[in-house]
């Protein structure tokens, strides 16, 4: 085998001499085409290319990840062997986590449900989610997208959010007719709204090619409000994505931003879900008639006693406010007051 | 001139085979396969096709050949269209043109040269991405990747010698 290629000039071989040439000239033709697809980087010529290539690898694709999936199981099957221990008593403490989870949730339903029963609570419209599987992903240093087996057909298109079990994965770029290609957080062109759930800032998810997308503030004088752990959902500004899908935690604060560690583990997603969903328009839905009710309820005698009365008490103790204590009761009875508020409206 | 027909099609399967090769690499490259809890990066397959053919046998991998493997990359990896193409063709051009040194020669020598054409083809990939990007790109996930692909390439060039010696040459 170290011989190889010496008295390879027979045949085919004879014609070698001109390769330079020609890769020279494909050369230049890559380069032009590079240079026009980054020029017009939608134009409908490449668009369709991306199209059809994924339209005509997913078929392909899914027969490769079908073993691929079956080996990956088998090796996990083994790992977890290993672990079983640990994992066993991990789970124990999140079902006992969940358990109360369960219980508030439980809970809240019923004052959802009471709400409801009053007209104050307008649920935002549910998405219609569709289920696909991955079935291709770059592994590319600097790309990150995946390949879904679900497209046009099943009304997935550009822009739609793309979840897992964990969280939110990425957003739809391109879609075939049946297969679809998904832009994940980490990827350098991918941004996407969301805010800290605690201290409600707002800032853009912006993908640095590493685990780790950033978090880039449009003020900054905000950050010293920001704490490690804190959790990171989509704001739904801008209206493409529905608002609280879970993003991540924030990972590390830095000066100009702060680093995510994503919910959603890339290396075990399988199974996705694309979000369907539809911005509630200016136009369609109850809006201007909820607020018209509204304030007729809450100017109406005796419409919601609960709300006028809570109102009424946090302007009571406003008014009486003499002591610190009772001050800062108030502001946290006001700001209460003033998040259910902003949670009931959807 | 039946027989000559037949001579000219499987000529022609034989010196379609590694751009076949290559675009199967592609694919492989596409698809989750995510060694060891994606630990471990995928290897450029088609790296390792684009740099062997063009020392041992250019003729089985004409430079359209490359172009199709690294367009099929670009429109599967989702990047800019052209990209990998121009990678792929310059590490063709810049090993044809030392092609004379590297035959015959020792196999860890020719594993040599694939280190140096895969740093040329990330420093390419990184300069250009960068460049897209706007911004200096961390380099870790590429080195981690080519160091994958420079790690097998003597397993997969094993490979490529028997398949390039039974099936494409003299068969």
């Amino acid at each position: 085998m170290d011989v190889l290629g010496q008295e390879r000039r027979e045949g085919l071989g004879r014609r070698s001499s001109s390769s330079p040439l020609s890769l020279l000239l494909f050369m230049l033709v890559s380069a032009i085409l590079l240079l026009s697809s980054l020029y017009a980087a939608e134009a409908s010529v490449f668009r369709k290319a991306r199209e059809s290539a994924i339209e005509a690898a997913s078929p392909l694709l899914s027969v490769f990840s079908g073993p691929v999936g079956f080996v990956q199981d088998m090796v996990g099957g083994v790992r977890d062997y290993f672990f079983v221990l640990e994992q066993n008593k991990a789970l124990r403490e999140e079902i006992s986590d969940l358990r109360q989870w369960e219980q508030e949730a439980r809970d809240l339903r019923e004052v959802i449900a009471a709400y409801e029963t009053l007209g104050f609570y307008h649920p935002a419209p549910s998405p219609e989610p569709v289920n696909a599987a991955v079935v291709g992903e770059s592994n590319d240093a600097f790309t990150h997208t995946m390949i879904v087996n679900a497209g046009r057909d099943e009304a997935v298109l550009p822009g739609q959010a793309v979840v897992d079990d964990r969280g939110l994965v990425g957003r739809i770029v391109h879609s075939s007719k049946n297969a679809a290609r998904v832009l994940l957080l980490t990827d350098v062109q991918s941004s996407v709204p969301v805010y800290l759930e605690n201290s409600e800032i707002e800032g853009i998810l912006v993908g640095q090619t590493g685990a780790r997308p950033a978090i880039s503030f449009t003020r900054y004088d905000d950050l010293e409000n920001i704490v490690v752990g804190d959790r990171v959902v989509t704001s739904g500004a801008g209206g493409a994505l529905p608002r609280g899908l879970p993003v991540g935690v924030i990972d590390r604060v830095t000066e100009r931003g702060a680093l995510v560690a994503l919910q959603s583990n890339y290396a075990r997603t399988r199974l996705v879900r694309i979000i369907n969903y539809k911005f509630p328009g200016m136009r369609e839905g109850p809006r201007p008639g909820l607020v018209d009710g509204l304030v007729d309820e809450l100017g109406g005698d005796d419409a919601d006693p609960g709300v006028e009365e809570n109102e009424e008490t946090g302007d009571a103790m406003v008014e009486s406010a003499d002591g610190d204590e009772a001050a800062v009761l108030a502001a946290q009875g006001g700001d209460a007051a003033g998040g259910e508020g902003a949670d009931a409206s959807p | 001139m039946i027989e000559s027909r037949a001579d000219n099609a499987s000529r022609f399967i034989k010196s379609a085979a590694p751009t076949a090769l290559g675009v199967f690499g592609v694919i492989l490259l596409a698809s989750p396969i995510r060694l060891f809890e994606g630990a471990m990066p995928t290897p450029l397959l088609p790296l390792v096709v684009v740099y062997f053919w063009s020392i041992y046998s250019p003729a089985h991998l004409p430079a359209f050949g490359v172009f199709v493997i690294g367009l099929c990359h670009d429109l599967l990896a989702g990047g800019p269209i052209g990209l990998w193409p121009l990678i792929y063709l310059t590490v063709s051009f810049v090993v044809s043109t030392q092609r004379p040194y590297f035959q015959g020669r020792e196999q860890r020598v020719v594993w040599l040269g694939f280190t140096i054409a895969s740093l040329i083809a990330g420093l390419m990939l990184w300069l250009s991405s960068s460049l897209l990007a706007g911004a200096l790109l961390p380099i870790t996930p590429l080195a981690l990747q080519l160091a994958a692909t420079i790690a097998l390439y003597p397993v997969i060039a094993a490979l490529f010698v028997e398949l390039h010696g039974r099936v494409i040459v003299e068969a």
